[in-house]
């Protein structure tokens, strides 16, 4: 249960709302006794069908009710192929040339239509439900004419509303594959998010997956990662990217400095800005590593000294740091 | 100029001390009927709740307070014996996530020769797919929390070679990030949930050497925000159930000093209902078993003396591992 305000009632308001429970806990536990009771291998009770999507709607994390409509599906595409059995068909499409054929193809379309859109009503009111996403994909696998573009367009739509859902980000990867998008496109895309919104960890991490990056894209990484933090130094998705990129074994020194320097017209602005000062201590010590001087490993000590004021929540992880630190003076002397 | 972050403010009217009766019988009390609305509408999660119930109830040393051959019998209805899978609920179809919570249930009770062991096994075997993920059951969704459900079933039943264990690591190494943490599948964004579920999956196969110790560590203890909370991924609310996923991933990977405890311990005694007792997610919303659960078991990890040590890879009492002879891996 998750954010759910507790609100205080009173008597007469507790009362009603018990009444209003009961009714429907008791429609719950008559649909469900309904359904199993006429749920078979060979045949299915429409309106037992009905009922389930009624369920569902209210709670579509009913994980046995989507297997039941599964099952329902599945004899409805055998019921589609079977009536066709005197014509060539393929995933449950007939050949063309009959008539009857064609109804039976069109019916089968228009049940699996009424699905998708029943998928569609259980994610507007529950847009992080794993069984409505699994559901919806698991239909158009078994489509016998799936609209994957309509989806990709939906994706989109839905991550305009949302830009951190993460079902359907994953579900937007799944239907890549089917379309055959190109990587510039999801790149441009990623960019777009990323400008609407520099506080996207969702389109940042996007990104992250969609190419190895070289001497060329880096540039352009590092122009877009500052420009987030100087529009909001306190936003944490572009330093987490940022401390991926500094990994890059295509880092240069000359990358290093720039950035470095950037970093420090920000720290003019922003004194106290943690993720600048940490951006710093990454940036000085990642890589150098064996052969750091005494200054460096002062300047480094410092930063991290300041860091433990600034923010002690993570006193424990800049301890770690200093610690080494303080042995790597001493390995020194 | 800068957004606020998203965080919630700990007030001082919210509690400060652990509420341990009010939460015994809040827990006792969940579930005495099937005509309470909230047990009633949540068949088709029973076993899993039985587990949230009953571990609470174990790790404040309560479980006498359930009637444990009720409980048996009730899983022994749960197995499918056509599959060897277990449901929620009699009358629901099995799934992984039941099957793993059963078995916790069944080893806290020393009783797991109360079920068909050999089905059970054979159920998580017929889940792995060829490129080493699992899926839920039979209907294909893929996903590393079901990589974490299988080995932890498989390993508790001292079972693990009836799957192909390097497949599954595979599978899970490709599910990593460009910040260290896993997703549900590969490519997936990083979530503390996930993360817990792959960490304790490479804890249990004793494959930790794959992880980016310190880079998802720092990831891990930036999930921690003023009032204390932790989030489950950047720029989100804080919640009681990420004190436990980013908690116990902290404790596998031995960073658990990363993060403030002080604040933390704050946080989470400030998610208790004073007056029905159990913890929510945030102070003020409604308690349920599972925030019950994680928000007691996290304070076990910080090291609360009322609360017996909890095992941060299998969300079980320390003891039942031991009694297993089980040696999750942890890093230094």
């Amino acid at each position: 249960m998750h954010g759910r305000l507790k609100v205080r009632t009173t008597e007469e308001q507790r009362l009603l709302k018990e009444k209003e429970q009961q009714k429907k806990l008791t429609a719950y536990q008559t649909g469900m006794k309904q359904i199993l009771s006429t749920r078979n291998p060979t045949s299915y009770d429409p309106k037992s069908f009905a009922i389930s999507a009624q369920l569902l709607v209210v709670n579509p994390d009913i994980y046995t009710l989507w297997n039941y409509r599964k099952e329902v599906i599945l004899l409805e595409l055998d019921k589609s192929k079977s009536e066709c059995k005197d014509t060539i068909i393929d995933n449950g499409i007939c050949d063309e040339k009959s008539q009857e054929s064609l109804d039976v193809t069109k019916g089968l379309i228009k049940f699996l239509e009424n699905e998708i859109r029943l998928t569609e009503q259980c994610l507007l009111a529950n847009p992080k439900s794993y069984g409505s996403w699994h559901h919806r994909y698991w239909i158009m696998e078994h489509h016998p004419e799936p609209n994957w573009q309509n989806e990709f367009e939906l994706c989109t739509k839905y991550l305009t509303m949302d830009d951190r859902n993460f079902h359907c980000w994953d579900y937007r990867r799944l239907i890549l594959n089917k379309i055959g998008m190109s990587l510039e496109d999801e790149i441009k895309f990623s960019t777009e998010r990323i400008n609407v919104n520099f506080s996207n960890y969702s389109s940042w991490h996007y990104r992250s997956t969609l190419r190895k990056l070289d001497k060329d894209s880096l540039e352009s990484e590092i122009n877009l990662i500052m420009n987030a933090i100087f529009t909001d130094p306190a936003d944490s998705s572009a330093w987490f990217y940022l401390r991926w990129v500094l990994s890059n074994p295509e880092m240069t020194e000359g990358h290093r400095k720039q950035l470095s320097q950037t970093l420090d017209q920000l720290l003019e602005l922003e004194p106290d800005s943690k993720w600048c000062l940490l951006a710093k201590c990454w940036i000085n010590g990642i890589k150098k590593g064996e052969n750091m001087n005494e200054d460096q490993i002062e300047e480094l000590t410092e930063n991290y000294k300041k860091l433990l004021i600034l923010d002690p929540l993570r006193k424990g992880f800049y301890s770690h740091y200093l610690n080494a630190l303080e042995s790597k003076k001493l390995n020194n002397a | 100029m800068a957004v606020p972050l998203k965080d919630i403010e700990i007030k001082e009217e919210y509690p400060k001390t652990l509420l341990l009766e009010k939460h015994i019988k809040f827990i006792k009390q969940y579930g005495q009927s099937e005509n309470d609305f909230e047990y009633g509408m949540t068949d088709y999660l029973r076993v899993s709740g039985m587990y949230w119930g009953l571990t609470a109830l174990e790790l404040v040393d309560k479980l006498d307070s359930l009637p444990k051959e009720e409980v048996i019998g009730f899983i022994q209805k749960c197995q499918d014996p056509e599959t060897g899978g277990i449901s929620a609920c009699i009358d629901h179809d099995p799934h992984l996530l039941h099957t793993l919570s059963a078995v916790q249930i069944l080893c806290i009770y020393n009783r797991i020769d109360a079920i068909d062991v050999e089905g059970v096994i054979k159920y998580v075997a017929s889940l792995q797919l060829p490129d080493g993920s699992f899926t839920g059951d039979k209907w294909g969704e893929v996903d590393t929390r079901f990589s974490f459900c299988a080995v932890a079933t498989l390993s508790l039943l001292k079972r693990l070679n009836a799957i192909n264990v390097d497949k599954a690591v595979e599978f899970v190494k490709s599910c990593m990030n460009f910040d260290g943490g896993f997703g549900s599948r590969p490519k997936s964004e990083s979530h503390a949930g996930l993360i817990y579920c792959c960490l304790g999956f490479l804890s249990v196969t004793g494959r930790l050497d794959i992880v980016e110790q310190d880079t998802l560590a720092w990831w891990l203890c930036e999930r921690q925000l003023s009032s204390g909370g932790l989030n489950g991924r950047p720029e989100k609310l804080p919640d009681v159930c990420y004190s436990w996923w980013v908690l116990s991933s902290l404790s596998i990977i031995g960073r658990l000093h990363w993060i403030s405890s002080e604040t933390l311990k704050r946080f989470i005694l400030a998610c208790q209902d004073t007056e029905s007792g159990g913890f929510a997610d945030r102070p003020g919303d409604i308690p349920d078993p599972f925030h019950t659960l994680f928000g007691l078991a996290a304070l076990s990890l910080l090291g609360f003396g009322d609360i017996k040590q909890v095992n941060p890879t299998y969300c079980m009492p320390q003891y039942v591992i031991d009694r297993l002879q089980l040696k999750p891996q942890v890093l230094k």
